[in-house]
């Protein structure tokens, strides 16, 4: 089974829920059949990271950027999710899509 | 990469020969006429700082697209230490003028169109951003001062551009032709205008499909055919021509140095046109634009705060009341509201992101916050500054009284102070405190950037308020609160339950 790592950042003012969003997504993989273990354990070994930054500034990315991290992550931020705007409902069907990307390259 | 320093900057306005009218005159020339040298002077001190060991490290950066180092007024910020050491940069050059230095506008405007070409390109396949990119690396090689010109007349405020009376109240595309645009209307109080090597232009406002011609941002020359300027008047002006004394601040002048731009069927090619007609844009570039402007104002007015506060003590220990509890509480008072400013604007720039075009933006919500504080607490540290200045900031006599060999004796003695201070030093620091607390200055600080219902409306907007309501249903109970039911080990319903049968029977004790 394919693993997600998930970070959350700090949560001090959150623009979007972000426990919400990785429930939504947990979900929606689950109806588009894709089984995933997602763990926030930082010493299991994962496919993908997703940091799940509160606001734009993403200050789990500073960390992450900093290490060139290996493996590759996804990166929500606020309303945003890697180089592009999402709005908040849009964001877990975004990230299937880019999570089935990195699964398949 | 050319780096000017202020004599140069200077030099290479005589190279310009933009169309200026004041006082019912045309200026022959910008660089010569002593109405705008002040301006011109403290536009100079961009130049020159970055060239002094001792401020290179805030005035310069280095180039995301050569490598080469720049003055940090034509850069494009790379990270949240560029976005800290612009506000520093802002900070810096407030104490070393004392008035505005104009190019702030520039630079928010170069930043604003970059971010925002971006990503109109990813939605409509346009090349704007590498148009930009390439007009980008001309104002880098050549350190160019572009105004930004956002404001436009705008004529009746509660109609849109296109259906207002008269078509010039909104810059506007007349015509479409195969090599570029003709454009005409107005674009008011704009700062630093006539001492600009370059215009940069951007809508004022959100536009709407209808506005699709209103939806316009371009980059053309300072003298480019077609384009006039009327330099705006400022409090006391005047006094400029009258010596050097009267004005308060000779050297650097009062305000930006303001004028209305009238664009009267100018052509622009097709490469230095940055928006034309996507209006679904408009929001973003004014937001962005307006997000970084309002940051700035945290560290530009604390930095003539930090000239203010100090005139103020000087005053005061040369009027031998500097030790009174009143003055150390007045001054005091101005420290921390100055200081206050300074943290909003520190706060949105570490709070900054990084844009999807690369560019880093600050907090807008935070820029907003900073900007409003600002319009209220400048009135408060200047009140504080005439306060403690006394009834003299408003009835000095004229320096021609004081160079009259009649009066200058029993004028001096007026105002002689402590033992040692001499009474025309004294008279200078009056008339700078006068000319920063009670000029332009003020309001300046209220309208620049936009007025406080324009950060009340983002503010609003940017807030989270449902996510506040969130937070209060949460502690007042309305919603289940997940972390104390883990805190308490069982469903919160069930505990109150229990709380409330042990109050009943008088057992105190909750658990």
């Amino acid at each position: 089974m394919r693993s997600i790592g998930l970070r959350y950042c700090g949560g001090c003012n959150p623009q979007i829920d972000r426990s919400k969003v990785i429930e939504n997504l947990k979900e929606a993989l689950k109806e588009n059949g894709v089984e995933v273990d997602f763990t926030t354990d930082r010493q299991s070994a994962v496919d993908i990271v997703l940091l799940i930054n509160g606001c734009m500034h993403a200050c789990l990315e500073e960390e992450y950027l900093r290490e060139a991290y290996s493996p590759q992550f996804i990166s929500v931020k606020g309303e945003m999710v890697d180089d592009q705007y999402i709005e908040e409902e849009l964001i877990p069907g975004f990230l299937i899509k880019k999570i089935m990307d990195l699964f398949n390259t | 990469m050319t780096m000017m320093n202020g004599k140069e900057y200077i030099e290479s306005l005589r190279t310009l020969h933009p169309e200026v009218y004041f006082f019912g005159q045309k200026i022959k020339s910008i660089v010569d006429e002593p109405m705008f040298q002040p301006h011109i002077h403290t536009a100079a001190m961009t130049y020159e700082l970055a060239h002094d060991p001792e401020y290179e490290q805030i005035m310069t950066a280095t180039s995301h697209l050569t490598g080469e180092r720049i003055n940090r007024f034509t850069h494009i910020h790379q990270s949240i230490d560029d976005l800290v050491k612009k506000v520093r940069m802002m900070r810096l050059l407030g104490q070393k003028t004392g008035t505005c230095f104009q190019r702030c506008v520039g630079l928010d405007g170069l930043n604003g169109v970059y971010v925002t070409t971006y990503n109109t390109d990813q939605k409509y396949g346009t090349d704007y951003h590498e148009r930009f990119k390439k007009y980008l690396l001309e104002v880098q090689k050549n350190d160019w001062m572009p105004s930004g010109a956002m404001t436009d007349a705008r004529g009746d405020r509660s109609l849109h551009p296109s259906k207002q009376t008269h078509p010039d109240a909104y810059l506007h595309i007349k015509e479409r032709l195969k090599d570029g645009i003709i454009v005409s209307g107005i674009k008011a109080h704009i700062t630093g205008a006539i001492n600009s090597h370059e215009i940069l232009t951007m809508p004022t406002r959100t536009m709407g499909e209808e506005d699709k011609d209103f939806a316009l941002s371009f980059s053309i020359p300072a003298d480019t055919k077609g384009v006039t300027y009327i330099f705006s008047r400022q409090t006391n002006d005047t006094r400029r021509l009258d010596g050097v004394l009267d004005g308060g601040n000779p050297k650097y002048g009062i305000v930006g140095g303001e004028a209305i731009i009238i664009f009267k069927d100018v052509f622009v090619p097709w490469e230095r046109v940055f928006m034309a007609g996507e209006y679904d844009f408009t929001n973003e570039l004014v937001e962005t634009f307006a997000g970084y402007h309002r940051s700035n104002y945290g560290g530009c007015k604390v930095g003539l705060a930090d000239v203010v506060i100090g005139g103020s003590n000087w005053i005061a220990e040369a009027h031998g009341i500097n030790k009174a509890s009143h003055i150390i509480d007045k001054l005091t008072e101005m420290i921390a509201m100055a200081e206050t400013c300074w943290s909003c604007t520190l706060a949105c720039s570490y709070e900054g992101y990084k844009t999807p075009s690369g560019a880093y933006h600050i907090n807008p919500l935070l820029a907003n916050v900073t900007k409003l504080n600002i319009t209220r607490m400048v009135y408060e540290w200047m009140r504080l500054a005439q306060d403690i200045a006394g009834g003299k900031i408003i009835t000095l006599p004229s320096e021609k009284d004081l160079d009259n060999p009649e009066t200058m004796e029993i004028l001096t003695e007026c105002f002689v102070g402590k033992e040692g201070v001499p009474p025309m030093d004294i008279i200078k620091m009056l008339r700078l405190i006068e000319n920063m607390s009670v000029g332009a200055g003020l309001p300046e600080a209220m309208h620049g950037a936009g007025s406080p219902a324009a950060q009340k409306i983002m503010i609003a907007r940017r807030s989270g308020i449902d996510k506040k309501m969130e937070l209060a249903r949460t502690i007042a109970g309305i919603n289940r609160d997940k972390y104390f039911e883990k805190i308490i080990g069982k469903d919160e319903t069930a505990h109150w339950d229990e709380v409330k049968k042990k109050i009943k029977e008088k057992k105190v004790q909750i658990y």
